[in-house]
C-alpha cells in the first residue's frame, strides 16, 4: 500500500472510534448534566452558608431559629407551610426569600411578634438597594434557606409573661425554687441557641474542648478585673446575663445583640429555671 | 442490457454531464483522474490538472502546488506549524458554538457557563475542547517558533516570516489571555486583574493605558465587554489576517525549509537530489492533512471525554475577595517570575518590550550565512539558554516561589484551598462524622468506631494536618501550637468543618481558622 492509501485508511478507522467515543458518551449526557445540576445546586448551598452566617445570623441565628421578639426563625416549619399564604405571596417560596432578602422591610409585617432590627426592621442586602450582596449571592442565600424545608420543625413562639408576673431587671430580687430539667427545655424553646452556638459542638454553656461549662465560667468571671456588673455570686451572674445583658459583656463579643427584653417577657419561675440548668454545667 | 446504438449514446452523455458535474466541484480533476490518485497513478492529462486545481479554486489558490520531499521529513517540522493552524481552527468552530451560549456581562456571564455545562447537551465536551484547543495553540505556536530558530529557518527569505510568526506568538497569547477572563469566575478575574496590571506600570500613559484595557479602574462590566470583543472579533480577524500572510509565504513563495543539512551541503549530492523532489499536494499533502486533522480530533476528543481534562470553574468572580494563591495563565508566569525581581516598571514593561523587539530582529541582527547547528553554535546556546531562563522565570512566577504565606494560613490553605478541591473536599461525606478532633490528643486511628467502615480518608486527612502542625511547631512557626479539626452537621446534607490553629506571638494568642461548607453531592471536580 502507498502512504496515501495507508493514511486514508487509518484515517477512516480514526474517524470511526473519534464518532464511537462521541456516542458512547453522549449516552450518559442526560445523566451527567443531571449530576452537574445537582452539584452547582450544592455549591450554592454551600456558598449561600457562609454568606448567610456572615450576614443572617446576628438575627436570624445561626441555625435560622431567629430571636424571639425580633427576627423571625426560618428554619421553621410554618415558615415553609404557612407563610407565603399569610402574607399573600403568588410567587414560590425561593423568590420570595430573595425578595424579601434584596429590598429588606421598612416595617415588620408582624410588629407584635417580631420587632425587627429596627428602622428599617430589616436593611436591604441587594446592592442594587444599597445592600452589601450580589444578586447570586441573594440566590446562593435563598438555596441554602431552602435547603432547611425537609427538616424545619415548627418553632414555638414565646409569648409575652402575663403583667405582674415578668422577673423585671432587679438581679437582687428573690427567686423561687429552679427546676433544672425545666430550665433546659426553656434554653430550647426560647431560641437560645440561635446565638449560642459559637462552641464546636452543641450550646455555647456547654462544656467544649476548651472552655468548661458555664456553671464553672459563672464563677471565674465574677472575679475576672474587668468584670463590670453588679452580681455578687453565680446565680446572680447568670440572672443579669439574661435580664440586663448589657451590664457586662465579654470581651470579644459586641455588646446590644442580646435581646434586652428577658426581663419582661420571663417570669422568675422562667428565670429560675434557667439558672437552675446552668448552674449543673460545670 | 440493451445494446442499440442510443443507449450507447446516452450512456455516453451521462458519462459527459457526470464528468462535467465532477470537474465543476473538483475544480477541474475528472473521474478518472481522481481514480489515479487514488491509485497513485501519474496525471492523466495534460496540463496537469493536480496543478491546474490550484489556478481554478479559490480555496486551494493559497495552498502549495508541492512541498520539496527534504522538506516534509517528520523529525524536520514535527508537523508544528500544521497542528498550530488546526488548533486555531478548532477554536474557530467551537468558539462560534460556545458564542451562542454565553452573555458577555457580569450578570449573566457565569450563569451562562453553568448553564452551558449542566444544561447543554455535549457543553462541556465543546468548552474543554475550546480550552485544550487553546492551549495547544499557545504551545504548539512556541515550539513551532523553537523548532524554526533551532533550524535557523528564519534566514534570508524567511527573515519576514519570522517577523509575522512573532506576532502571530503574541496574538494567539493575547487571544488565549482575553479568553481566559470571559468565565468570570476568581479564577479569570485575578488572573486578568494581575495580568492587566502591568499596563499600569507603563511609563507615560500607564494610568490611560490601563482605562482603555480594562474600561475602568478595576475590571467590570466594561472591562468584560472589552475583552469578550478583543476575544471574538479583533483578535481573530487579526490572527486571520497574519496567518494568511505567514502562510502564503510558506506555501507559495519560499517553502518550507530544506533540513540545514541539505541546505548547508553537508550531503551527497545524491541525498540531495532526492531531497528536492516534489511531494504534490494533490493526493499526497492533500491526504496527510486529513489525515492528521483526523488524528488531531481523535485526540482532543478522547482527552476531553475519557481522559479527564476539564476546563476549570472556580466561584464566580468576587472584586472583594482576592483569593490566596492567586495567579496568571501558566503562559504568562515568566512574567510574573520578572515582576518579583524588581521595579515593576523596568521588570514588567521596559525589559519585555526590548526581549519582544529582539525577538523580532532575529533575522536582521544574525548575519551567520549558515543553518546547520554545529555551525552556530552561539545562536543555538542563546536559544538554550533562552529556554531555560524561560523555564526558571516560570518557576519564579509561581505562588511556590518567594512568597510568605504564615505557617498556619499555609497549612489550611493546602488542607482546603479556597478555590479548587483540596485534600479536605475529597474526604467523602459520610466520613466526616461530628465531633471535635484535637491535634496530638485525638489518636489519628480508629477515629469513627460508630461507622462500620471506618473513615480512612478522614484518618488520612488528620494525620496530613498533625504531621504538617507539628512541624511547623518544631519548626519554631507555631510557638506552642495547637490546632483542631471540628466538624459539625449544619443542614441536611450540609456539614460545617472548621480547622483552626491557635499559637503564641509576641506575647499575645492568635487564631487562624477557616470555615468550609461541604455538601453531600457536591461532585469533586
Amino acid at each position: 500500500m502507498s502512504r496515501v492509501q495507508i493514511e486514508i485508511s487509518l484515517g477512516i478507522l480514526l474517524v470511526l472510534i473519534t464518532s464511537s467515543i462521541i456516542l458512547v458518551y453522549g449516552l450518559n449526557e442526560n445523566n451527567r448534566m443531571a449530576d452537574l445540576a445537582e452539584a452547582q445546586n450544592a455549591r450554592s448551598i454551600e456558598v449561600g452558608a457562609a454568606l448567610f452566617d456572615a450576614q443572617c445570623s446576628r438575627c436570624h441565628g445561626k441555625q435560622g431559629l431567629g430571636i424571639p421578639g425580633v427576627c423571625p426563625p426560618l428554619n421553621d416549619r410554618h415558615f415553609f407551610d404557612d407563610r407565603l399564604k399569610d402574607v399573600g405571596w403568588s410567587g414560590t417560596q425561593e423568590d420570595y426569600i430573595v425578595a424579601t432578602a434584596s429590598s429588606g422591610r421598612l416595617t415588620s409585617t408582624r410588629p407584635t411578634l417580631f420587632t425587627g432590627g429596627g428602622t428599617p426592621a430589616m436593611p436591604s442586602f441587594s446592592d442594587r438597594f444599597g445592600g452589601p450582596l450580589r444578586d447570586d449571592q441573594i440566590r446562593n442565600i435563598a438555596d441554602f434557606i431552602m435547603n432547611w424545608e425537609p427538616t424545619a420543625q415548627l418553632v414555638e413562639i414565646a409569648q409575652p409573661a402575663g403583667p405582674g408576673e415578668a422577673v423585671g431587671t432587679d438581679i437582687n430580687a428573690p427567686l423561687p425554687e429552679g427546676n433544672a430539667a425545666a430550665g433546659e427545655a426553656l434554653a430550647k424553646s426560647q431560641g437560645c441557641t440561635a446565638c449560642h452556638i459559637d462552641a464546636p459542638t452543641g450550646p455555647a454553656w456547654l462544656p467544649s474542648a476548651d472552655q468548661s461549662g458555664i456553671g464553672d465560667r459563672a464563677a471565674t468571671r465574677l472575679t475576672d478585673p474587668t468584670y463590670t456588673g453588679a452580681a455578687s455570686t453565680p446565680e446572680q451572674y447568670l440572672h443579669e446575663s439574661i435580664v440586663n445583658p448589657n451590664a457586662y459583656v465579654v470581651d470579644g463579643f459586641p455588646a446590644n445583640v442580646m435581646p434586652q427584653t428577658y426581663g419582661d417577657n420571663l417570669t422568675s419561675q422562667n428565670v429560675a429555671d434557667l439558672i437552675a440548668y446552668l448552674l449543673t454545667l460545670k | 442490457m440493451i445494446k442499440s446504438e442510443s443507449m450507447q449514446n446516452l450512456r455516453q452523455k451521462i458519462a459527459e454531464a457526470t464528468d462535467k458535474r465532477v470537474r465543476a466541484i473538483t475544480a477541474g480533476l475528472s473521474l478518472r483522474e481522481i481514480q489515479a490518485l487514488l491509485r497513485g497513478d501519474p496525471p492523466t492529462e495534460k496540463p496537469n490538472p493536480r496543478y491546474k486545481f490550484h489556478t481554478i479554486s479559490f480555496l486551494a489558490h493559497i495552498r502549495p502546488r508541492y512541498y520539496e520531499k527534504g522538506s516534509t521529513i517528520l523529525t524536520h517540522t514535527f508537523r508544528l506549524g500544521f497542528f498550530t493552524s488546526f488548533f486555531f481552527f478548532v477554536e474557530l468552530f467551537t468558539g462560534l458554538i460556545l458564542m451562542v451560549y454565553y452573555t458577555p456581562s457580569p450578570e449573566q456571564a457565569y450563569n451562562s457557563i453553568l448553564n452551558l455545562l449542566s444544561n447543554v447537551p455535549f457543553g462541556q465536551v465543546l468548552r474543554d475542547l475550546h480550552r485544550l484547543g487553546a492551549e495547544g495553540m499557545v504551545i504548539f505556536t512556541f515550539l513551532h517558533m523553537l523548532r524554526t530558530y533551532l533550524t535557523g529557518s528564519y534566514k534570508k527569505e524567511r527573515s519576514f516570516t519570522w517577523f509575522t510568526g512573532v506576532v502571530l506568538l503574541f496574538v494567539t497569547l493575547i487571544l488565549s489571555f482575553s479568553g481566559y477572563l470571559l468565565p468570570w469566575d476568581q479564577l479569570a478575574y485575578w488572573a486578568v486583574t494581575i495580568g492587566t496590571s502591568m499596563a499600569e506600570a507603563a511609563p507615560l500613559f500607564g494610568n490611560e493605558a490601563n482605562l482603555i484595557l480594562r474600561g475602568a479602574p478595576d475590571i467590570a462590566a466594561n472591562g468584560l465587554l472589552r475583552f469578550y470583543l478583543l476575544h471574538v472579533v479583533l483578535l481573530p480577524l487579526a490572527a486571520i489576517l497574519v496567518i494568511s500572510i505567514h502562510y502564503y509565504k510558506v506555501s507559495r513563495e519560499h517553502g518550507i525549509s530544506q533540513p540545514a543539512a541539505i541546505e548547508d551541503d553537508l550531503v551527497t549530492p545524491e541525498v540531495k537530489k532526492e531531497a528536492k523532489q516534489r511531494i504534490d499536494f494533490i493526493p499526497d499533502l492533500l491526504t496527510h492533512e486529513v489525515f492528521l486533522t483526523v488524528l488531531g480530533l481523535a485526540v482532543m476528543v478522547f482527552i476531553v471525554t475519557y481522559g479527564g481534562y476539564h476546563a476549570p470553574l472556580e466561584h464566580v468572580a468576587n472584586p472583594q475577595v482576592t483569593p490566596l494563591d492567586t495567579e496568571a495563565p501558566w503562559y504568562f508566569w515568566w512574567l510574573q517570575g520578572m515582576l518579583k525581581l524588581g521595579d515593576k516598571t523596568l521588570m514588567g514593561i521596559i525589559i519585555p518590550t526590548i526581549l519582544v523587539g529582539l525577538l523580532f530582529a532575529i533575522p536582521y541582527i544574525d548575519r551567520n550565512p549558515y543553518r546547520s547547528m554545529y555551525r552556530r553554535p552561539f545562536a543555538v546556546g542563546i536559544g538554550i539558554l533562552g529556554v531555560i531562563t524561560l523555564i526558571v522565570l516560570s518557576y519564579m512566577g509561581t505562588p511556590v516561589y518567594k512568597i510568605q504565606t504564615p505557617a498556619a494560613t499555609r497549612i489550611i490553605q493546602d488542607l482546603a484551598p479556597e478555590e479548587g478541591v483540596g485534600e479536605l473536599r475529597a474526604i467523602p461525606f459520610d466520613q466526616l462524622p461530628s465531633g471535635v478532633y484535637e491535634v496530638n490528643k485525638t489518636p489519628t486511628e480508629r477515629m469513627c468506631p460508630q461507622l462500620d467502615f471506618g473513615c480512612p480518608a478522614l484518618e488520612k486527612v488528620f494525620t496530613d494536618y498533625t504531621n504538617r502542625v507539628n512541624q511547623a511547631i518544631d519548626g519554631g512557626a507555631l510557638p506552642e501550637g495547637q490546632a483542631v479539626l471540628v466538624i459539625e452537621d449544619w443542614q441536611q446534607d450540609l456539614k460545617k468543618v472548621t480547622p483552626r490553629i491557635v499559637w503564641q506571638e509576641g506575647g499575645t494568642t492568635k487564631t487562624y481558622e477557616r470555615q468550609i461548607f461541604l455538601h453531600h453531592y457536591r461532585g469533586n471536580e
